[in-house]
């Protein structure tokens, strides 16, 4: 993995937005790598910017600064090499889950019968074989995530790029499908940046789990997992797990106890002058 | 439980059985009836028709037994049939429906064109938006006088007040249908690569029209009402010219006959627009009728 080239790598990627006069720093010079083939979660405080820094790197919002590049070429909209997994399945109501897969090369334009193909592919690989014709109220929210990923996937892209994913599945259907986003990405081979808030989420899919500062986020520490592949459930008991979920945690912990007391204290001095 | 898709505008109508699906009263037998019942909606229908047409003839000879005030269904139907005879009713009939579909064909297509304009342009939309919000709240019927002293006696008046009552949920639907698109779903379009074009065609046209239909099904009784109260006002042909002629006369018999092709108007055109409402949104009602 190690040996992998470089799929997907930013440079100093910077973000303000406006808001009336003031400006709200959310992402400061994030500079990553992220080699083929890699697991790589983005771990951080609630507001921290981590989802912002996805949506940069997909190309939905544009940086006020800094690059992306993939495949070593610097990229001003990615497209299709990149694919977004939403919180929200973001599936059309008034599609049938194939047309809803269909969607990506449907808006490319790309070949009807090959894509049929590889979307039928896909929704198979995440297990979801005789559902075609069935529409996204008829399914449940961990079916619905199935879909979402099948979509992804048919549009062809080698990274994806996810923002909570399992975030609303009830904790039962979230641990199954953190599994199956293992087997699936082993099988086929892509390169995921997952940004989630959970901490043994991150340890337990990731390569490597990027911890962000608090606002404005910034690359805190980058924890190297090394635990075995294939992982089941099993892993989560590891002495080794604990040791890193508890260092995450720390990291994070520091990070919102210091904003939190910059918070009182700012609290405080409005007091004051009042 | 299956989830349903939020925020549908559809969903306020009265005429989901969602109720007696998710809340089955009674155990057993009971509840089997009940919903064997009501799965069969016909046979309540007909049996409340056949009430109702009891109590009518009831009320007719037993309650009012004046002609000039109430009228047996007999002779309403022998009305009609004279009406239809000298060729009136369906006079009256005819120049009504102009009128209808000159004033609900011009609030469709004002009311979604300015709609897209609305959602497309801020600028519009606050230029527009107070005199919307304002004539929305206006009784349009009240300007009824002043529309038949403007445009006269003859269609174009009527066309002008059904017009006027019926553009404004068609009108708001859109912009509501084309506005409360889910940012999600904008996102995964855009993220997929999509023009701004691609988002209206794929995204924001097929998200509002079960909004605009549902806009529409709420006009198309507006419209009717126009209609009849514009022809009272002032009007030379018409239902509501029938209506108010037969009144005058004292021909009781003739003004049921317009009162009566107007309900059956009304239910056809709802119903109508319900199952096109079912049709192009098949996925929010699949739901209610497990």
């Amino acid at each position: 993995m190690t040996h992998a080239p470089i799929k997907l790598s930013t440079r100093n990627l910077c973000k303000e937005f406006r808001k009336g006069a003031a400006t709200i720093e959310a992402v400061r010079a994030v500079s990553i790598d992220v080699r083929d083939g890699e697991f790589i979660s983005v771990v951080g405080a609630s507001g921290c910017g981590k989802t912002t820094f996805l949506r940069l790197v997909d190309g939905l919002i544009s940086p006020t600064s800094g690059t992306i590049s993939i495949d070593g070429k610097p990229v001003k909209k990615p497209g299709e090499k990149l694919a977004f997994v939403f919180q929200q399945d973001g599936l059309l109501p008034w599609r049938t889950v194939l047309d809803n897969t269909l969607f990506g090369p449907e808006i490319r334009g790309g070949k009807k019968a090959e894509s049929l193909a590889t979307a039928r592919g896909f929704l198979k690989l995440v297990g979801l074989t005789g559902f075609d014709t069935h529409y996204p109220h008829e399914l449940s929210g961990g079916m619905r995530q199935r879909v979402n990923l099948a979509r992804a996937l048919t549009a062809g892209a080698d990274v994806l790029l996810m923002d909570e994913p399992f975030a609303a599945l009830d904790a039962q259907t979230r641990t199954i499908m953190q599994g199956e986003l293992m087997r699936i990405c082993r099988e086929t081979r892509k390169t995921v940046l997952l940004v989630t808030h959970q901490i043994d989420e991150a340890v337990y899919l990731s390569d490597r789990v990027l911890v962000f500062t608090t606002r404005p986020g910034r690359l805190k520490e980058e924890i190297l997992i090394n635990l075995p592949r294939p992982r089941d459930l099993a892993v989560k008991f590891s002495a080794e797990f604990g040791r890193h979920c508890d260092h995450i945690w720390r990291l994070i912990e520091e990070e919102v106890r210091a904003s939190m007391g910059l918070e009182l204290q700012s609290a405080a001095g409005t007091h004051q002058m009042n | 439980m299956r989830r349903s898709y939020e925020a549908a505008p559809a969903n306020q109508s009265a005429s989901s059985p969602a109720g007696l699906v998710k809340h089955p009263a009674g155990s057993g037998m009971v509840r089997r009836v009940v919903i064997g019942l009501s799965q069969n909606g016909w046979t309540q229908t007909t049996v409340s028709f056949l009430a109702a047409v009891l109590l009518w003839e009831f009320t007719a000879h037993y309650l009012i037994d004046k002609p000039i005030l109430f009228s047996p269904l007999g002779s309403i139907v022998k009305r009609a049939i004279e009406l239809w005879q000298d060729g009136e009713l369906q006079y009256h009939m005819w120049v009504s429906f102009v009128e209808f579909a000159g004033g609900f064909g011009l609030a469709i297509v004002v009311g979604i064109g300015l709609g897209v304009a609305f959602a497309a342009s801020r600028f519009v939309r606050n230029f527009f938006e107070p005199w919307v919000s304002m004539l929305y709240a206006t009784p349009i019927i009240a300007l009824g006088p002043l529309f038949i002293l403007w445009l006269g006696i003859g269609v174009s008046s009527k066309i002008a007040i059904v017009f006027l009552t019926a553009v404004f949920p068609i009108l708001i639907n859109t912009v509501v249908g084309l506005t409360i698109t889910e940012r999600t779903l904008v996102d995964v379009a855009r993220s997929l690569g999509a023009t701004n074009m691609q988002i209206y065609t794929k995204i924001r046209i097929p998200g509002a029209t079960p909004y605009v239909v549902a806009g529409l099904r709420l006009s198309v009784a507006r419209a009717l009402v126009g209609v009849v109260v514009a022809e009272l006002f002032g009007a030379r042909a018409g239902l509501g010219f029938l209506i108010f002629t037969s009144a005058q006369n004292f021909d009781t018999p003739a003004l049921f006959v317009g009162v009566i092709i107007f309900a059956i108007a009304g239910v056809a055109s709802v119903s109508l627009l319900k199952w096109l409402e079912r049709y192009f949104a098949a996925y929010r009602f699949q739901e209610t009728g497990e």
